[in-house]
């Protein structure tokens, strides 16, 4: 279906009801404009092609209005030379498009950096985690303070595959995430953590999709939004047992620390389990900055400031210690000790 | 007990401490000088702990009258980061849980920002392991996140390391001998001893048995936030024996 054919989303539909639109789209809702591609580098241990296969778009205005943007991606093929391979994404212009297909044919930790002053940026992962492949994903949302992101990711995963992704959203002013993972056979596993830094008035909506479509699957959530000053994050789950999917365990927690006032956070997990003999939990909170915590750090003769950053840290690693894989949390863990670092120093 | 003196680390004078405009302690006058260990005994809710957390400056109390000096400074004139960073020391009896931070790191942080200079990885590391030696511990808790998981006694040792490393002029221990089983108690008592000779102690506790391996200056009774009874170490091991009626009794007779 062509984008000027779609019928624009209302605010009433789920997706949609916390970023608009036509409030993520770069320009004038009706169009499709003109954008610079992606610069795409990788360090070592893997390379990139030009061409990816053809991506689903399922229908969804988002993925259709991508791949109109841009028509070609990269393919990430990894060697298996090093532990960690990383991939740059430079965006720049006034509206860059980048597609990132990933095949894990074999056990790999990969991390995606997003960055550059790009006004608009529009992102597409797609990805499979074979058979028997433990694959772990991070992703860093490093864009420019003034910048949107539209991201969008889709994956499998396969029989007794594993898919443990990281997701570090410290970038960006207005950030729509949508990413949407199928378990499509047994033994199949998924582990996924996001967390999420708001700071001025930064806007970041994740609507995360899990679907378990056959039995004896495991699905694990975690997402920690840290909001300070104005900013708000949306966070909706849609986690679906499909009917015949029985023996899948899956669990979603969403949990938010406000720092400030005016900053808000929504939490929405959603479960639609048609299967009868399922293990499915969720939870939400959202809360202040524990005052137990604040004394005991204080006790030890840490400063309030240093205190506060120190369990905002603490609360977003908090996620991440949810993977098995070191490598990608140490990865993430850096990263964010250093953004927060900056922060201090602002 | 002496008021004056360049030893005097802790004076307390007739406090009285209110939580939500109840009072807990109504009166309450100690002084701790250099290489004593003043032990507190009484029995639940008698305010012991909230003298711990008074001290430390807990925001949940109030002081509505008397005064604390803390090495002759008035100790309400000091926010708790400065408190510590003047040497006191609270062993919390429930320390809390910070998830996603690194005992190492949190270590570091509290021992640089105490002697509020940069401690180098090296030096920081020898005098770590060293104090962890003292305790039997683990090198693997360094990674672990402070307090997340463990085990009442781990969770004690943890306080203890943190005295070692902090090296404090006033330690506070509440509770500290609390959950733990014989071997624990005697490593958490050789971490109070190493520090006791150059510090003030106040060690609040149930039990008779930790003060097998400590030896106390002074035993103090604590009932209705009041110090009621003050005694050798003979004491504790009276009040093992006869429990706190007596004491209550004591005045009417």
């Amino acid at each position: 279906m062509k984008y000027s054919k779609m019928e624009l989303p209302s605010r009433a539909d789920h997706l949609w009801r916390y970023t608009p639109w036509k409030r993520i789209h770069p320009s004038t809702v009706e169009t499709v404009p003109d954008a610079v591609p992606f610069r795409w580098s990788i360090n070592e241990g893997g390379s990139l092609s030009d061409g990816m296969p053809r991506v689903m778009t399922d229908g969804d205005i988002a993925r259709v209005f991508l791949s109109e943007l841009g028509q070609t991606g990269v393919s990430l093929s990894v060697d298996g030379t090093t532990p960690v391979v990383h991939v740059h994404a430079v965006a720049s212009g006034h509206v860059s498009v980048g597609h990132l297909h990933i095949e894990c044919n074999n056990d790999v930790t990969v991390i995606v950096h997003l960055s550059g002053e790009a006004e608009w940026a529009g992102l597409h992962v797609t990805g499979t985690a074979q058979s028997n492949v433990r694959a772990s994903i991070g992703f860093i949302n490093e864009l420019s303070a003034n910048s949107k992101l539209l991201r969008c990711e889709d994956w499998t995963v396969q029989r007794d595959a594993t898919l443990e992704m990281a997701s570090l959203s410290i970038g960006g002013f207005r950030c729509k995430n949508d990413i949407r993972t199928r378990l499509i056979a047994a033994g199949g596993s998924l582990t996924q953590a996001i967390s999420i830094h708001g700071r001025d008035q930064r806007h970041v909506d994740h609507h995360i999709e899990i679907h378990h479509d056959v039995g004896h699957t495991n699905s694990d959530l975690h997402i920690h939004a840290a909001c300070n000053d104005e900013s708000h994050s949306i966070s909706t789950g849609l986690l679906t047992i499909a009917e015949s999917a029985n023996q899948s365990d899956a669990g979603q927690v969403f949990k938010n620390l406000l720092l400030s006032e005016r900053s808000r956070a929504e939490a929405i997990p959603e479960l639609e389990v048609l299967a009868d003999e399922v293990s499915a939990n969720h939870g939400a909170a959202s809360s202040p900055v524990n005052p137990e915590q604040m004394h005991y750090l204080m006790s030890r003769g840490i400063g309030e400031e240093e205190a506060t950053a120190l369990i905002i840290e603490g609360f977003m690693q908090d996620g991440f210690t949810k993977l098995h894989s070191k490598a990608l949390v140490d990865e993430m863990r850096t990263r964010l000790t250093v953004h927060l670092e900056c922060e201090l120093m602002r | 007990m002496g008021v004056t003196g360049v030893s005097e680390i802790l004076r307390i004078e007739n406090l009285h401490v209110s939580v939500d405009e109840t009072p807990i302690i109504k009166g309450l006058t100690l002084t701790i000088n250099r290489g004593e260990i003043h032990v507190i005994m009484g029995r639940n809710g008698a305010g012991k702990s909230t003298l711990a957390s008074v001290l430390m400056g807990h925001p949940a109390y109030e002081i509505t009258e008397g005064t604390i000096h803390y090495l002759s400074q008035p100790l309400e004139e000091l926010t708790v980061f400065e408190r510590a960073r003047a040497g006191m020391f609270l062993s919390f009896q429930y320390p809390v849980v910070i998830p996603g931070v690194q005992v190492g790191t949190f270590l570091k942080k509290s021992v640089q920002s105490v002697r509020d200079e940069p401690i180098k990885g090296r030096a920081f590391r020898k005098e770590l392991n060293e104090a962890m030696n003292t305790l039997d511990m683990n090198k693997s808790v360094l990674s672990r996140y402070v307090n997340d998981g463990f085990s009442g006694g781990e969770k004690k040792r943890l306080e203890i390391l943190q005295m070692l490393m902090l090296n404090p002029k006033l330690a506070l221990l509440d509770e500290t001998d609390s959950g733990l089983d014989i071997d624990a108690l005697r490593i958490v008592a050789k971490g109070i001893n190493q520090v006791a000779p150059e510090a003030g102690c106040l060690i609040i506790t149930h039990y008779q048995r930790l003060l097998d391996h400590v030896k106390p200056t002074y035993v103090h009774v604590m009932i209705d936030g009041q110090i009621l009874l003050t005694g050798g170490p003979e004491l504790a091991l009276e009040l093992e024996e006869k429990g706190y009626d007596w004491i209550d009794a004591a005045p009417e007779a």
